[in-house]
């Protein structure tokens, strides 16, 4: 019988120990924050999920068990509002995705003049606060916004009424969510920044066109950037809640087609004010959220390269 | 010395006690504090604040056994603040002004007035018949009359005289005049004829005329209210979406016709404006299209005379149709409500008989709205006559009351939000999307609310 041999946990020094106290001791406002506003709240919706706290009608607390899950399965508004999310996500996540790197691509060839000024013009936008941003678009977008007065000019006789038609609001929507794509171009110009010239150089010495030199070089060295804004969007689609609300008052309009998960979550607590319910659906988001993201992290072992691997 | 201290303790015993027992008379003695909650309707503006306020202090300084509290949250948060303090049991005592429909969002939470009306002897004698009501539901008198707003037809006489077309009749009863003499009941089949001859494309050519251009349409024949679709309905006729037991629910049969009637006026007919229409600039006349000075005739509360200006000086307001031969003027009504949870009710109802009585003036001038109390109608309607250029025959709000709608359209249901939330959006889809099936729609859409309020 051959004994195994533990390794030896190697006693931390005093000077360590000293430095993980004041570690802690630094990151303890955060703990502190993080355990009252988040962790506790989360905590409390879940055990909210099994009662029947209802602000709208006076029962007696009770517990219910699975009830509001149960009611979750029926509720054709909640999947509908599920159906809006992922229709909006669909047509939102390639163009969040791909249109600040396609940008940041033309910001950084050596071909565009004025780089600087393209990139304060596109961050510039950002920078305005989204529901003053959302309000603009409202106006640029409106029957005879900016938006459809260029299009008749260029001879459109019945341009799409973007706001008011349940076809067309979600373009509408994707549209105003350009206003903020100016963080993405940053990100993306750093990451393009920090792709080392030898890359390019091997590669053009190979032989290498531009499209070999994106498809090999760019877009590999990219990958954890392009991650990194994937998981952003699919959080930030999950959690899509304030042009709506700013522009249709949360009432869903036209027809139900803004009605996103998270904007029924809010009515469910604050106007059908449904607390337990709102916390069941609260959960089914995060739990989605959860499961997409998890699956994202699984499929990025396959086109996420990061330099630091062997 | 030693006496002394024991008669010192005694006397100081003596002098709590007496003090306790003073305190104690004097607490019986001391007033009662009342709680005004505003602003589930107006009265959030600053000059509507103050005149509130005024009111407050006038009465606190002629009662010294109430003291209210005036506690102003803005209409935005009133509605979850309200019930946020109602759920943990610090409820004010006094709501309002509040109409039916945010009335009914806090159902069963309202004092029944009807014990206090009979033992203080309130009399409702001087109030628009049938004025109390609309603030009667069930058996429940929630509230005493103070504002209401009768709807009536708003119309552009000009448009009218430019068609060679009568004016609608102004008394109920009367009938429509044709030009070829031909008389009309008046009724929405007479209004949907109007309408089509009052829409005109940028040719000149109306809605009935061959080679009618109705994608480029300048004037519209009617606006419905289009706001809310129980409004649209019992315009047609009273009724609700219970069927009476408050678990199932019907489509009553006028609502339906009126819902048809919108729906076939976008999209088939063409006499009233769809969804995207409304929102463009030329007929969004500052929230109401009528507004915008390019819409005929349109169905509304009195309280817009706040805009109606801007239709132009030829304005007038008419007797509302009838529909299946009955007439049905869909009337909001604001008041006071009292919470059942008060703990002073008692006190909380003179306070609330000081507010529709003699504070009912200056509150009333404040809010803008039309007295339920007859005798001060004329009053009103000369201040309100005075904002305008044009002659207005304001006998017609007056007429009007008397077909208020009962069961009043804003009224509880079950799961009421829900329910408003899922009207709200047949409502928006209907007028954005043509082609719709509306049999089928109505099937769907009770089916829809029947889920909601099997939960």
């Amino acid at each position: 019988m051959t004994a195994v041999r533990m390794p030896r946990r190697v006693p931390m020094s005093r000077a360590a120990r000293r430095e993980t106290r004041h570690g802690f001791l630094f990151i303890l406002p955060w703990i502190i924050g993080f355990i009252a506003f988040t962790a506790l709240p989360m905590a409390a919706t879940f055990v909210f999920t099994f009662l029947n706290i209802s602000l709208a009608e006076a029962e007696p607390l009770r517990f219910v068990g699975l009830d509001n899950y149960r009611r979750l399965l029926g509720d054709d508004q909640a999947w509908a509002a599920l159906g809006v999310t992922a229709r909006f996500a669909l047509m939102w996540l390639p163009v969040v995705v791909a249109l600040p790197f396609l940008l940041a691509l033309a910001v950084n060839s050596r071909g565009v003049r004025g780089g600087g000024l393209l990139r304060v013009l596109l961050f510039m936008p950002y920078v305005v606060p989204f529901v003053a941003g959302a309000l603009i678009w409202q106006n640029m977008l409106a029957a005879d916004g900016w938006i459809n007065s260029a299009l008749r000019l260029l001879g459109v006789a019945h341009p799409p009424s973007w706001l008011n038609d349940p076809a067309w609001v979600t373009p509408g929507l994707v549209l105003i969510g350009l206003w903020g794509l100016g963080a993405g171009l940053i990100v993306n110009l750093a990451g393009l920044r920090a792709i080392p010239a030898q890359l390019y150089d091997a590669a053009l010495i190979d032989g290498a066109g531009w499209w070999r030199r994106l498809r090999h070089v760019t877009i590999p060295m990219m990958s954890p950037v392009l991650f990194y804004t994937i998981i952003l969007a699919v959080v930030e689609v999950m959690q899509y809640f304030l042009v709506p609300l700013v522009l249709f008052d949360g009432n869903g309009d036209p027809g139900g087609a803004t009605r996103f998960f998270n904007l029924y979550l809010y009515q469910t607590f604050f106007t059908f004010q449904e607390m337990s319910y709102g916390s069941t659906l609260a959960w089914l988001l995060f739990v989605i959220t959860l499961a997409v993201t998890l699956l994202l992290f699984r499929l990025s072992r396959r086109w996420v390269h990061y330099t630091s691997e062997r | 010395m030693n006496g002394t201290l024991p008669r010192l303790l005694a006397a100081l015993t003596a002098l709590v006690l007496l003090t306790a027992c003073t305190t104690g008379a004097g607490g019986d003695a001391a007033p009662v504090q009342l709680r005004w909650y505003c602003c589930l309707g107006t009265g959030e503006q600053a000059d509507q604040v103050k005149a509130q306020q005024a009111v407050v202090d006038e009465f606190n300084a002629r009662h010294r056994d109430i003291k209210v509290k005036l506690d102003v949250v803005p209409y935005n948060s009133a509605r979850d603040t309200l019930a946020t303090q109602i759920a943990s049991g610090k409820g004010p005592d006094i709501v309002g002004p509040v109409g039916v429909g945010g009335a009914a969002a806090f159902h069963g939470q309202w004092l029944d007035l009807g014990p206090f009306i009979k033992a203080r002897g309130f009399d409702l004698r001087p109030y628009s018949e049938g004025a109390a009501d609309l603030y009667r539901i069930g058996s429940v008198q929630e509230g005493l009359p103070f504002a209401i707003y009768p709807s009536t037809l708003y119309y552009k006489a000009d448009l009218f005289e430019e068609a060679g077309l009568a004016e609608p009749p102004h008394k109920y009863g009367e009938k429509y005049r044709w030009p070829d003499g031909r008389e009309a009941e008046w009724n929405y089949e007479t209004l949907r004829e109007l309408a089509l001859r009052l829409t005109v494309d940028k040719n000149g050519k109306d809605a009935t005329q061959q080679g009618f251009d109705a994608g480029n349409i300048v004037q519209y024949g009617f606006e419905p209210a289009r706001d809310d679709l129980r409004y649209q309905g019992s315009a047609f006729g009273p009724a609700s979406l219970d069927a009476g037991d408050g678990k199932t629910v019907k489509i009553p049969e006028p609502w339906a016709d009126a819902w048809r009637f919108f729906y076939d006026g976008m999209w088939k007919d063409r006499f009233i404006m769809t969804g995207p229409v409304f929102e463009t600039d030329r007929f969004n006349g500052d929230g109401a299209a009528f507004f915008s000075g390019h819409v005929a005739m349109s169905v509304n509360f009195l309280w817009s005379t706040y805009g109606v200006a801007g239709a132009g000086p030829d304005w007038d307001v008419a007797a509302m149709p009838s529909h299946d031969g009955r007439t049905t003027s869909p009337t909001s009504a604001d008041t006071f409500r009292i919470l059942a949870g008060s703990k002073h009710p008692d006190k909380a109802f003179e306070f609330l008989s000081h507010l529709v009585g003699p504070a009912s003036n200056k509150l009333l001038e404040a809010y803008g709205a039309m007295p339920a109390r007859t005798a001060d109608q004329d009053a009103f309607f000369t201040k309100l006559a005075a904002q305008f250029t044009n002659t207005v025959d304001w006998q017609v709000a007056k007429d009007s009351v008397r077909f208020a709608d009962t069961p009043h359209s804003e009224a509880h249901t079950p799961k009421y939000n829900q329910t408003l939330a899922v009207l709200g959006t047949y409502r928006s889809r209907w007028m954005t999307k043509g082609g719709l099936d509306m049999d089928a729609e109505l099937t769907r859409l009770r089916a829809e609310i029947q889920k909601i309020w099997d939960r």
